[in-house]
């Protein structure tokens, strides 16, 4: 397997805190690869030593085969940072052709390009052609549109999204996830940051997960999650809409079998208690009489991998599990 | 490769600027700007030499000569029947009265002022002058003429001169054709052309640095605020951003200042009319201001070094404060030496060989506006010349240095301003 990117023994230190400490990864080629941790895990700083943004105190990276310091890897490279805008009194074509050429492309065949990608967002209709448009006349949904464009005209082979869905609509979110999976299919590579665990979980071939500077876990998905464990946790619903007649109650009130229990409006969310089998659960509340209309094992959520391996004390107000 | 990038960013800063609305207004209207700076202080003090109030004065004679009358008449020009001068012979005794008199016209305002002529007036000690309008510098300097050439006539008739001969001695005026020494083969200088062309260059250079220096502080603080600076330090380094920019800039600077050197010529078809408004007598025999080559490559050195001093300043300010109305507050001291500099202006145009315009066009950050315009006053050793250019573009790449360093670190900072200590930091990052 060959690797877009590799992390060896990064560390960037600045004089009042550690940003990343000692991080290696290798990302392989052609998966979409999630950077996940609370805010301020060293996310944004990582992204930018591969970026050549800013230079690591220690260790190496390589993009592509080389060094990240070389110049022109970065041509290859389409970066759509989290602080991100255009300048605005320039018109959308003018702003556009200027990041291409920056990245290589010739002016002529940037305007191709350009032309395609504003038909195919939407930006150039039969009524009203917003390439001639000021960036500061474009709504937000536009701008983003555009700003997306600017990332993807030099057909880079590899993508870096640092926390590309905050602030976007859901439309404009969908059709980003869309873009991504299409950059894979083409044999791209996509890496983006989130912290919004639900999203990385159904796009991402796989994660890793860093907090406070370090990496906590790496793998694919599917793996990580086979290796957190049996599944402990089971999805519960009974055939009567109330729920909990007094002998299943009895049963999920038993701490040697289950260890937590929510109950929502439909269902019932429990965790197995340390020892306990779910086969034996199931049989006690049959057993109890309870009319069980559900009983499904859950294998654990990045959500849930990531509070059992980094701890509440690694997520920062501001670190949501959904979104 | 970053040659091919620079000259992207450069095409960029460059395009946007001169394309703009306000170039072609500034530069259509840039050299009426400065004539009318330049001009309009001597067309106002023209304007307040005509004082018609002036003659309403009493002339209090206490000498027992036709002093006062003459003094009058001087007063009161070729139309003297019009004027409201008026002469009152008075014995020495009774002058105290007939002043305090005269005084109480004058309070009352049937009078602008009185005059005293007496025996003090021939011993050339004081002559008593009091009257409303003593504080009106023009005013004065008629009055004083008029009695200087008075008293000089009645004089001279009294030493024996005929009454013409007298009057034209009077009258005569000496003025001195001050000219400094240039090359040989070269058209002399005239120094009142000298110092409207020195005027003008430092004027132009003062302005264009700030102008051009604050058009790169507000291009710096609108990547920062749009937060495209990000987006494109992906594509190129901080310091090739920092240097087409600041280039790019500096390109549309001397595209405007090149168009109004071009536009000169016709200036100078029409100086008669606008030096003959700042009382240069015989404009159209005045000749351009003669420069060489090797002085007009010395100007452009020290509107280029000057221009890169103060724009990678601005930048670096640019890039440390979070909005623009911060950087208007954090820019202020840079703009305060530009300032200080044209405090000092003055001072150089009284002596423009003495230490204070010495010291002041030898300081890197006041030379590119005060040398220019000692170069114009007085011959300025090359070697001199060539030591202050040295010193400001060791000056310009210490600044640069450091500049690039916090511009690298600020442009990426979007949190609070960084404080003095925290700049510091940054400034010693490599």
């Amino acid at each position: 397997m060959t690797h877009a990117v590799v992390f060896d023994r990064v560390a960037k230190r600045y004089e009042s805190h550690v940003a990343v400490a000692t991080l290696s990864l290798a990302i392989p080629t052609g998966t979409i690869y999630g950077i996940l941790g609370p805010n301020g895990a060293g996310k944004t700083t990582s992204i930018r030593m591969l970026m050549n943004i800013i230079a690591p105190d220690e260790g190496r990276i390589t993009v592509l085969g080389r060094d990240s310091t070389e110049s022109g890897i970065t041509d290859r490279i389409g970066y759509l940072p989290e602080e991100r805008g255009l300048y605005r009194r320039m018109r959308v074509r003018a702003v556009l052709r200027f990041l291409a050429e920056l990245k290589g492309v010739s002016a002529r065949e940037a305007d191709q390009r350009i032309d395609d990608w504003l038909l195919r967002l939407g930006l150039r209709t039969p009524e009203r052609d917003w390439g001639t448009a000021k960036v500061e006349e474009l709504s937000r949904g536009m701008q983003q549109k555009v700003q997306f464009i600017g990332t993807l005209l030099h057909d880079p082979d590899l993508v870096i999204l640092d926390e590309p869905f905050s602030g976007l609509d859901p439309i404009n979110a969908q059709a980003l996830k869309d873009a991504m999976v299409e950059l894979r299919a083409r044999g791209k590579t996509v890496i983006f940051s989130t912290h919004m665990m639900d999203n990385a979980e159904r796009m991402c071939d796989a994660v890793c997960i860093i907090a406070r500077g370090r990496k906590v876990l790496d793998g694919t998905v599917s793996s990580l999650r086979a290796s957190a464990g049996q599944a402990r946790q089971v999805a519960l619903a009974f055939a009567d809409p109330i729920g909990l007649d007094e002998n299943a109650a009895a049963v999920l009130a038993d701490r040697t079998l289950i260890s937590r229990c929510e109950v929502h409006s439909h269902s019932v969310d429990v965790e197995l208690a340390h020892g306990a089998d779910a086969q034996e659960l199931l049989r006690a509340l049959v057993h109890a009489g309870a009319a069980v209309s559900r009983f499904e094992l859950v294998q654990p959520s990045l959500h849930q991998i990531f509070l059992d391996t980094v701890g509440a004390t690694g997520v920062e107000p501001g670190m949501s599990g959904h979104g | 490769m970053a040659d091919r990038k620079l000259g992207i960013i450069v095409r960029r800063e460059y395009l946007e600027r001169v394309r703009t609305k306000w170039f072609v207004i500034v530069t259509a209207f840039g050299p009426l700007f400065f004539l009318a700076i330049i001009m309009l202080p001597s067309v106002l003090a023209r304007r307040s030499n005509a004082s018609a109030e002036v003659t309403n004065v009493r002339i209090l004679d206490a000498t027992a000569t036709d002093v006062g009358r003459r003094i009058a008449a001087r007063l009161a020009g070729p139309d003297a029947d019009t004027t409201r001068v008026e002469v009152v012979a008075v014995a020495p005794a009774d002058l105290p009265a007939v002043r305090e008199a005269a005084v109480t016209a004058v309070n009352d305002r049937r009078l602008q002022g009185v005059m005293v002529v007496d025996s003090s007036t021939f011993a050339g000690e004081r002559t008593l002058y009091i009257g409303r309008n003593s504080g009106a510098s023009a005013d004065v300097e008629l009055l004083t003429t008029a009695l200087r050439e008075g008293v000089l006539a009645y004089r001279l008739e009294a030493a024996g001169l005929d009454a013409p001969a007298a009057r034209d001695i009077a009258q005569r005026r000496y003025r001195i054709d001050a000219q400094r020494p240039t090359a040989p083969g070269r058209e002399r200088g005239d120094a009142m052309v000298n110092l409207l062309f020195g005027a003008s260059v430092t004027m132009l250079l003062y302005v264009s640095i700030i102008l051009y220096g604050v058009a790169v502080l507000r291009g710096v603080q609108e990547e920062k605020q749009t937060r495209v600076a990000e987006v494109v330090l992906s594509s190129v380094p901080a310091n090739t951003l920092l240097a087409g920019k600041v280039l790019g800039v500096g390109a549309v600077g001397l595209t405007q200042i090149a168009i109004w050197v071009a536009a000169a010529p016709l200036l100078f078809r029409f100086r008669a009319p606008l030096l003959g408004a700042l009382g240069v007598d015989n404009a159209t025999s005045l000749p351009l201001p003669s420069i060489g080559v090797g002085a007009a490559l010395t100007l452009v050195a020290f509107f280029i070094l000057g221009y890169l001093l103060y724009s990678s300043l601005f930048a670096a300010v640019g890039a440390m404060v979070a909005s623009e109305h911060e950087a208007q507050q954090a820019a202020q001291p840079i703009i305060m030496v530009l300032v200080a500099a044209m405090i000092f202006l003055q001072a150089v145009i009284a002596a423009p060989s003495g230490l204070t315009a010495k010291i002041v066009s030898w300081i890197p950050f006041t030379a590119p506006v005060i040398m220019p315009l000692r170069m114009s006053l007085t011959s300025v050793p090359p070697i001199e010349l060539a030591l202050v250019l040295l010193g400001m573009a060791i000056t310009c790449w210490l600044c640069i240095r450091v500049a690039a360093r916090i511009y690298r670190t600020g442009l990426l900072m979007y949190g609070k301003r960084p404080s003095l200590r925290e700049l510091a930091r940054w400034a010693r990052r490599t």
